[in-house]
């Protein structure tokens, strides 16, 4: 079982060893500020601390493979624009976890468990008392 | 000693009944901490049976590290069939060894993708993502460190009116407060460490939802909406992407719907003996008491036998 999120972490330059996740959020937000589809190198100026250009490339394709970026080909090169806010790569993050981790039940405590189909009606039996119930 | 030596392998066979009786009848919270309790002790007494009788299995060995001195016939004599008991526990502790490393391995991996996943947003309590897809979690924080946070996905909120949002969120906080993630680790490596020990697991999960779920009513003041919540939220979470645990009779969420339009459970923590909740107590006590004692008795016995054995 490879985990591809801890594999090969990036060197990042500029004190601080930044997580990977920051590093994606960091770039995100870059590309978030600029006018329309940049460079990676327009995006490289522009994140704090020295890091690498195939860093940054390297970062890029995750977020794409993460649908939190979209690409195009400009000329020789790739122009790059954000698709998704900090929040939305969160989210796009997470549904990576739980789609992938079948064992997370004992870390992320659910709200609730999936039902079977006999659950579900007598689910809608114990509830139909209640929905009724003209509370406060 | 004879056969009793191997007593903390198989106590743990009253797993079953014990983690019935407890789910049933305690309140939620004894019924927790009772299980994660009883289930973290009899597997380290099965474990450290197993160490035991692996010692004496290893030392007759050609080429072991031990000294030769204790697969003296003295020794072996306090193991019953010690000959193909020895060799059977090695490849068992191992396999112990390995399935707890893997079980930690796993859950620290969860929860730093978890973690890394929230990267970049503000550290709020709660963390609202935008996806259509319906959940909810309780991601516990760093021991010592801030208190975890809730996970919860628009999608999630979409379909919860406002008094069942605030009964979801009292519900994860429940978990996050009394740190549950603990219980159901204890849970599942004991389950690791002797499969007999496994309806433990099973029953812990339950008992761990049903203490948020009483809690977070509690705070919320409403016991209809808490079922309410929990009832809707599983109804929009089917055929959400997540696997579904093959479920036979009925489900957990069910049951949790139905003891909270119950009365509240009463809070005693020892019931009278000669109630099913208390035998499940009694039973369980006993149980794990004959466990300990014996395997304490098997530590000290192997022990002077071995320190006998061993010239000074």
């Amino acid at each position: 079982m490879g985990n591809r999120e801890t594999a090969g972490s990036l060197p990042a330059g500029g004190g601080r060893r930044r997580g990977q996740g920051e590093l994606e959020a960091q770039v995100l937000a870059v590309l978030r500020t600029a006018p329309g589809p940049v460079t990676a190198a327009w995006v490289q100026e522009r994140l704090p601390g020295e890091l690498a250009y195939t860093t940054v490339m390297t970062i890029l394709s995750r977020l794409q493979a993460k649908n939190a970026v979209a690409r195009q080909r400009e000329g020789r090169s790739f122009a790059w624009e954000a698709t998704a806010d900090q929040a939305g790569l969160a989210a796009l993050r997470m549904r990576r976890v739980l789609d992938g981790e079948r064992d997370r039940e004992a870390v992320l405590t659910s709200f609730v468990t999936s039902l079977s189909p006999e659950d579900e009606q007598v689910l809608r039996d114990l509830l139909g008392h209640t929905d009724d119930d003209p509370e406060e | 000693m004879g056969v009793f030596v191997f007593l903390p392998l198989v106590l743990p066979l009253t797993a079953w009944p014990i983690a019935r009786l407890a789910e049933q009848h305690l309140h939620p919270r004894t019924a927790t901490r009772l299980l994660a309790g009883v289930g973290a002790l009899m597997a380290l007494c099965s474990t450290l049976c197993l160490a035991l009788i692996m010692v004496v299995g290893t030392a007759q060995l050609p080429g072991n590290p031990l000294p030769d001195t204790w697969s003296d016939p003295e020794v072996r004599e306090a193991v019953p069939y010690d000959e193909v008991v020895g060799k059977a526990a090695i490849p068992a502790l191992v396999a112990v060894a390995v399935a707890a490393v893997h079980t930690a391995w796993r859950q620290r991996r969860v929860r730093r993708r978890a973690e890394r996943a929230l990267e970049g947003l503000p550290p709020s309590p709660v963390a609202v993502l935008p996806d259509d897809a319906p959940y909810a979690y309780a991601l516990p924080g760093r021991s010592g460190a801030a208190r975890g946070r809730i996970v919860v996905s628009t999608g999630m909120l979409a379909r919860l009116d406002s008094r069942e949002r605030r009964a979801l969120f009292a519900h994860e906080r429940a978990h996050l407060t009394a740190r549950h993630h603990r219980h159901l680790l204890a849970a599942r490596l004991a389950a690791r460490a002797n499969p007999f020990l496994r309806p433990l697991q099973t029953a812990v999960a339950y008992c761990a939802e049903r203490w948020a779920d009483e809690e977070a009513a509690g705070e919320i003041g409403n016991r209809r909406v808490m079922a309410r919540a929990v009832g809707k939220a599983a109804m929009v979470s089917r055929g959400a992407p997540f696997p579904v645990q093959a479920g036979f009779a009925t489900g957990p969420v069910p049951r949790r719907v139905a003891a909270l339009l119950g009365p509240v459970p009463p809070a005693r923590t020892w019931p009278p003996a000669f109630t099913a909740a208390g035998v499940a107590l009694w039973t369980a006590a006993a149980g794990t008491a004959v466990s300990a004692l014996s395997s304490a008795n098997s530590a000290v016995a192997l022990f002077l036998v071995l320190r006998a054995a061993t010239p000074l």
